[in-house]
């Protein structure tokens, strides 16, 4: 179990976006992300719920340091080692699955890796190409992947889109597993309310675009003890705030 | 089984052609194979061949790295692409044959003319062929390249490399059938050696058994270059794709 949990560590990220344009093929500036601030201490797991196109995956984007033209500030801990789910898996189709891995992972050792493939159930596929996977499993390799490296950061761009239902909710357990096997802090992105209530200690709601953080939900609940009733009463505390800020 | 087919149906209508035209100008497959194993027994048949194989896979090394690294350079640097492609142009629609004197004029009837001016005639379709594959470069990858922090020389060999296998593989071939041809010019035109001047011997003597014997080894060499060679090498590249579902 994770140690100091949730929000007993110290201020590990501290992101504050003044501003993101962009210019569009038509040549037309827009605003994509607006006054867009938060925290999340360490071991924390943000979930940033908002509506398609909102600019969630931009934010992502600037946090990273894959996107340095913005205004604002991002401070994370200088030499922070990041482990990344893309919202397509993003594997290389030429390399197998383990090769994938080890790829981005150079130093994992043995152990480490069988309890991660057999966690994703994914240890039948180790020698697999890409391109001979369903979408399902090939979002538990890049999950598998993001992980391996043992991450300080732990960065999930829409996991569990296009999946059904019943392997949704195996993958979200799945994450749960792996972020509580590590003081790991992670930013979850999604639509879903669902993987908010279940994976989250702290809900970001979003605004349309320009998007900005319209309301903050944290959850005192760990993650392992969230039955249907807990489930229920946070859900009803989501729409009080969302239908407030309206 | 196909291959061997294909194979006997070239020499009967080389032996039909051959009746027909007259053994003066077109000799019968027995009398050019005699040529053949005339010129073997002396050495000379190896000894040329060597040689020019030799002219053939420096000029393409030369070509294949240069070209390469250019063509990857134009591909991901605007600039460099500005710049060299008015060269690229002029050295794409330049005869082989201007190219070949202008070397020997400049720098002598020497091996390194002949090979420079192999390896320039070769070079610009190299160099287009990669720029662009490197166009193509998936984006999404390289993102996953810098936000994994995967050092540079391994995210070339394993995310960069194999992306361009097809490009590579693709300017290879090409290339491969452009030295070749341009070789033999290269050696008619100013070498003491060689198929090419071989040939150019057997032309001014008109002995068209030797001119053929030395055409017909060399497009045998190609051959088995190409299947033993080439051809296994692009079926390892591409060996993901084929087991893909």
């Amino acid at each position: 179990m994770k140690p100091g949990y949730p929000g007993g560590g110290a201020v590990q990220l501290e992101v504050n976006i003044a501003s993101k344009v962009y210019t569009n093929a038509a040549g037309k500036r827009q605003e994509a992300l607006a006054g867009f601030n938060f925290k999340l201490n360490e071991g924390e797991v943000g979930v940033f719920v908002g509506p398609s196109g909102c600019g969630k995956s931009t934010m992502l984007r600037i946090v990273v340091g894959l996107d340095p033209d913005y205004q604002g500030r991002v401070s994370r801990p200088a030499g922070a080692k990041i482990g990344m789910v893309f919202q397509e898996p993003r594997l290389l189709p030429w390399r197998s699955v383990e090769e994938n891995v080890r790829l981005v992972a150079p130093h994992v050792d043995e152990a480490t890796l069988s309890v991660l493939f057999g966690t994703l159930g994914l240890e039948a596929h180790r020698s697999h190409f890409p391109g001979e996977l369903s979408l399902g499993l090939a979002r538990r390799v890049a999950l598998a992947r993001a992980f391996a490296v043992e991450p300080d950061f732990l960065i999930l761009d829409e996991p569990l889109a296009s999946l059904d239902d019943a392997l949704a909710a195996r993958l979200r357990g799945q994450i749960a597993t792996l972020v509580d096997s590590r003081t790991v802090t992670t930013l979850l992105v999604t639509h879903n309310v669902d993987d908010a209530v279940h994976l989250g200690d702290r809900l970001f709601f979003l605004s349309q675009r320009p998007s900005h953080v319209i309301a903050e939900l944290p959850i005192g609940t760990p993650r392992t003890k969230r039955g249907p009733a807990e489930i229920q009463r946070i859900k009803t505390d989501i729409a009080r705030l969302t239908l407030a800020n309206l | 089984m196909l291959r061997l087919l294909s194979f006997t149906a070239f020499l009967a209508i080389w032996w039909g052609a051959s009746l027909l035209a007259g053994g003066e100008k077109l000799p019968a497959p027995p009398i050019v194979l005699s040529a053949v194993v005339a010129e073997a027994r002396s050495g000379a048949l190896f000894f040329h061949l060597g040689v020019t194989l030799a002219r053939v896979a420096l000029a393409f090394i030369l070509a294949m790295t240069l070209g390469s690294a250019l063509g990857y350079l134009m591909g991901r640097v605007r600039l460099a692409d500005r710049l060299g492609d008015p060269w690229l142009i002029l050295l794409l629609h330049l005869p082989a044959l201007v190219v070949i004197v202008l070397a020997y004029i400049w720098a002598g009837l020497t091996e390194v003319a002949a090979i420079a001016a192999i390896a320039i005639n070769k070079l610009p379709t190299a160099v287009v062929t990669l720029r662009e594959g490197t166009r193509t470069l998936d984006a999404t990858l390289d993102e996953m390249v810098a936000v994994f922090a995967i050092p540079r020389w391994k995210a070339f060999r394993h995310v960069i490399l194999p992306q361009l296998a097809p490009y590579l593989a693709a300017a290879a071939r090409s290339g491969l059938s452009l030295v070749w041809k341009i070789v033999l010019v290269a050696e008619l035109l100013g070498r003491p050696n060689g198929v090419g001047f071989e040939i150019g011997v057997a032309f001014q003597l008109f002995d068209i058994p030797l001119l053929l014997a030395y055409s017909l080894t060399f497009a045998a060499l190609v051959l088995i270059i190409e299947t033993a060679l080439v051809q296994p090498i692009e079926a390892r590249l591409s060996r993901w794709r084929r087991r893909a579902a």
